[in-house]
């Protein structure tokens, strides 16, 4: 048992390993920014792997790093066991820049052939699997656009295909939601865990926590620059389970107050209120007690906290939208 | 092989879509295309007068068309980001500046290739009027050598302008573009005065040593961009020998390689 246990860990092959990962940029005048600092992660292959933060964190830092674009101040990393420096690991990847553009002049199956010719791909077989890739990204009706008339969700979506063209085995995305209108980004998170299915790894970068939270694995934050927490999803949001949450909408501070004892806690969100309770009973009858007052009630049960929250209370900021208010 | 070809090939259509280079083209041919009108300006010096108008407009022209089309190329990719898609793909930073640079001169030859046509069609017209004595006295040109001496020059141009794509490019990842685009300019001037820099330098000059050490660099490392001035024997009517395109050519690709040379070092570092 034990030594099978420990035979499978050492099979876990990793995608991608950084080691005390390190860039301050130079702006000049002596004065530096630090981008990232001292970053240690492994993302283990096969997973969807969210990297999240705050605006100017470092997630395209990273990226931009593990790809060869920018070079670390020190630290190192591997992807695909491969150093940075090598070039080989190239062909074995797919990359969405943070938005993404294109040689204007081109139109989307132009612009999949030139990508595709760098990987030697052509023929019959290859112009399918660039009709299959815009249809996948809905942009197949319109090939005939040239980038230079694109929307910026038309770009984001074919750097999604372009990303995909050499089937590659992990696939770094930066914002990949970014500019989408709703059905264009729930696609594309249907992608992603199709990629996932077919045993490909994916390393996100995102802000967007309610889009990362049904996909990822695993997750780390980042914030200026420094990792604050990982883990996999489900331990992070595992959350107080000693409490039980009601959370509804429609109702008054009248009703609030009646319902007494079992109250830990009530924090007020934009549209609805969130209520926690030290006992199970209490949560379920309070919930009856809501209702019954015309409460619209949305979710009864065990405080599992959101990535949102795991988010602000790493990062340490109230949500600007949402107050707390300490029950009695 | 396969990256440089594919990066040339994108970086030439679309440096075909500069406007402003379309507008420097449109105006050179302009100019070439009347530069017979010129002539009347010098009443018996014509044909010296059409040739220095016309190949002359095809050097000057030719060499804004590469600066502005070289120094902007990689820059272009860095400020659009187009950059990071191709270099995440298997494209090395060395085979990417080489697709610059390929596909940046191919738009240039093109470019002044057509240029070429036009002056040689003006000047295979208008030559034969101007090379008939039309009274006694009046400057008999021979023009035995003429019409391939002037096919020459031109593509003595094109290796000029290689060598300028060349200065342009790698001086855009080393300066920000407007300072590479002077950088370029002035290279390209003193270059065409390196001769007399070299004969500063002589000692009979009567420089002082440390002048003469300045001198003698200039003359030695900026590029000898006369030797692509080949106006003389095309009006002495004398052949413009193999031997001597060869030589130009070998020193015009030496001087690339060295220029690409260093551009690689420091692209290869550079951050994007
Ligand atoms: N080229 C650069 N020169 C100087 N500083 C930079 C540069 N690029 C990024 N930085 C700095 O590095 C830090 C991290 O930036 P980065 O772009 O990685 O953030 P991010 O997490 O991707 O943010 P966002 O969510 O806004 O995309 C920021 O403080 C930023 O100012
Ligand atoms: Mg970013």
């Amino acid at each position: 048992m034990f030594v099978s246990h420990t035979r499978e860990v050492a099979n876990i092959a990793l995608a991608i390993r950084t080691e005390h990962l390190t860039k301050i940029y130079d702006v000049g005048w002596g004065r530096q920014n630090v981008g990232i600092d001292n970053l240690t992660l492994e993302v283990e292959e096969g997973q969807i792997f969210g990297l999240v933060g705050p605006n100017g964190s470092g997630k395209t830092t990273t990226l931009k790093l593990l790809l060869g674009l920018i070079f670390p101040t020190s630290g190192n990393a591997e992807v695909l066991g491969m150093s940075l420096d090598s070039a080989a690991y190239k062909s074995r990847i797919g990359y969405l820049p943070e938005g993404p553009y294109f040689y204007e002049h081109l139109n989307a199956p132009e612009l999949l052939r030139m990508y595709g010719s760098l990987f030697g791909l052509r023929g019959p077989d290859f112009e399918k699997r660039i009709q299959e890739l815009l249809e996948l990204v809905d942009m197949w009706d319109r090939r005939e656009y040239r980038v230079a008339n694109y929307s910026r969700g038309m770009r984001q979506r074919v750097g999604v295909a372009q990303a995909l063209i050499n089937e590659p085995d992990l696939l770094f995305f930066d914002e990949p939601t970014a500019g989408l209108d709703p059905i264009g980004a729930k696609h594309i998170r249907e992608v992603i865990l199709e990629l996932r299915e077919r045993g490909k790894t994916v390393f996100l970068c995102s802000h967007l926590l309610k889009e990362m939270e049904p996909i990822c694995d695993n997750i780390a934050i980042l914030e200026r620059g420094k990792l604050i927490t990982r883990g996999s999803v489900d331990e992070l949001l595992a959350g107080d389970v000693t409490q039980y949450r009601v959370e509804a909408r429609d109702l008054d501070d009248e009703i609030i107050e009646q319902l007494g004892d079992g109250v830990a806690e009530i924090i007020r969100l934009d549209d609805s209120c969130r209520i926690l309770f030290d006992s199970r009973e209490d949560a379920f009858e309070a919930a009856t007690r809501l209702e019954d007052a015309g409460a619209y009630l949305m979710t009864v049960g065990p405080d599992r906290r959101t990535l949102e929250e795991v988010f602000i209370d790493a990062v340490g900021e109230e949500p600007k939208d949402a107050s707390s208010v300490q029950g009695s | 092989m396969r990256a440089v070809y594919r990066v040339a090939k994108a970086t030439y259509h679309e440096g075909w879509r500069r406007r402003f280079l379309n507008g420097i083209l449109v105006f050179a041919i302009l100019i070439i295309g009347s530069s017979w009108v010129f002539t009347y300006l010098q009443p018996g010096a014509e044909l010296k007068m059409l040739i220095d108008v016309g190949l002359g407009s095809i050097r000057f022209f030719g060499m804004l068309i590469a600066v502005f089309l070289g120094v902007r190329l990689i820059p272009d990719e860095i400020e659009k980001r187009t950059i990071y898609t191709l270099l995440s793909k298997p494209v090395s930073r060395g085979q990417f500046l080489a697709g610059k640079f390929f596909g940046g001169l191919a738009t240039v030859i093109s470019n002044v290739a057509l240029m070429g046509i036009t002056f040689y069609v003006v000047f295979a017209i208008k030559a034969p009027q101007f090379a008939i004595p039309t009274e006694e006295g009046a400057p008999q040109y021979s023009m035995e050598f003429m019409y391939a001496n002037v096919a020459k020059a031109i593509l003595m141009s094109f290796l000029e302008l290689a060598v300028v794509m060349g200065l342009a490019v790698v001086a855009s990842v080393v300066f920000s573009w407007i300072l590479a685009a002077i950088f370029t300019f002035f290279v390209y001037f003193v270059g065409q005065m390196s001769e007399f820099f070299g004969h500063l330098a002589d000692p009979e000059t009567g420089a002082s040593p440390a002048a003469r050490v300045i001198l003698g660099t200039i003359y030695r490392i900026m590029p000898h961009f006369e030797i692509f001035d080949v106006r003389e024997p095309i009006l002495t009517d004398v052949p413009i020998v193999w031997g001597y395109m060869g030589r130009t050519f070998g020193m015009a690709l030496i001087y690339i390689g060295i220029v690409l040379a260093l551009g690689y070092l420091f692209f290869n570092r550079r951050e994007v």
